[in-house]
């Protein structure tokens, strides 16, 4: 659902000059099949071993009732990652800017919460346009 | 309609235990525990935030092709989602 509003903004995003990716942990093949089917104008990176989501802070271990939950209804996370550690990061959100330093950061431990794309693209014109 | 209200819809279709999820009641539960429990752990408040320095990477991407972030930053900002995954 993220993937296919943050695709909406897209235009907006470049005509700002910016880049736009997703990363997330699952192995490039379903990176492949998400892109292809959702028909997608910027890049799935995968993240093995959750390196870049944990060096932002993000990653957490599934607790065990969960993670029966996840296993009941077939959700091979091991298989998605290439790893069994059951570790997901937390949705989040970021702008950085051309020096590295991140100009927005929004992070949801609701995974049902999800900023919209378009105070995605305000942000960025406000860093744009210098007054960020 | 706004990602916020896709996203509200898709929760009470899914919080009403009907088709085409139907998730039963204790699973709905647990999504509901979990939540709590992470918002509870504080993990989101030390995640990385504005004004700070936002590491360097290089990942696959879909198609297997290696992308760096400091190759992205030399053209201008980056947008940085990170998500879950799709199952």
């Amino acid at each position: 659902m993220e993937l296919e509003a943050l695709q909406t903004a897209l235009p907006d995003i470049q005509r700002l000059g910016a880049s736009l990716v997703a990363i997330s942990p699952q192995l490039e093949k379903y990176g492949h099949s998400v892109h292809r089917r959702l028909n997608l104008g910027f890049d799935i990176l995968t993240d093995r071993g959750l390196q870049v989501g944990a060096q932002f802070g993000l990653v957490f271990v599934l607790p065990d009732y969960l993670k029966t939950v996840y296993l009941q209804f077939g959700n091979k996370l091991d298989e998605f990652h290439g790893e069994n550690a059951f570790r997901l990061p937390m949705p989040a959100r970021y702008i950085v800017d051309q020096q590295s330093v991140i100009r927005s950061a929004n992070v949801s431990p609701d995974y049902t919460m999800r900023p919209e794309p378009s105070e995605t693209v305000a942000t960025l014109e406000e860093l744009t346009n210098g007054r960020g | 309609m706004t990602l916020e209200q896709k996203m509200d819809d898709f929760k009470a279709q899914f919080e009403s235990g009907g088709p085409p999820y139907n998730a039963p009641k204790a699973v709905i539960e647990v999504f509901h525990r979990a939540t709590e429990d992470l918002c509870q752990s504080g993990l989101a408040e030390r995640a990385l935030k504005t004004g700070e320095r936002a590491p360097a990477f290089t990942l696959n991407n879909q198609d297997g092709n290696s992308i760096s972030s400091a190759e992205l930053l030399a053209k201008g900002p980056l947008v940085i989602t990170f998500f879950r995954g799709h199952w």
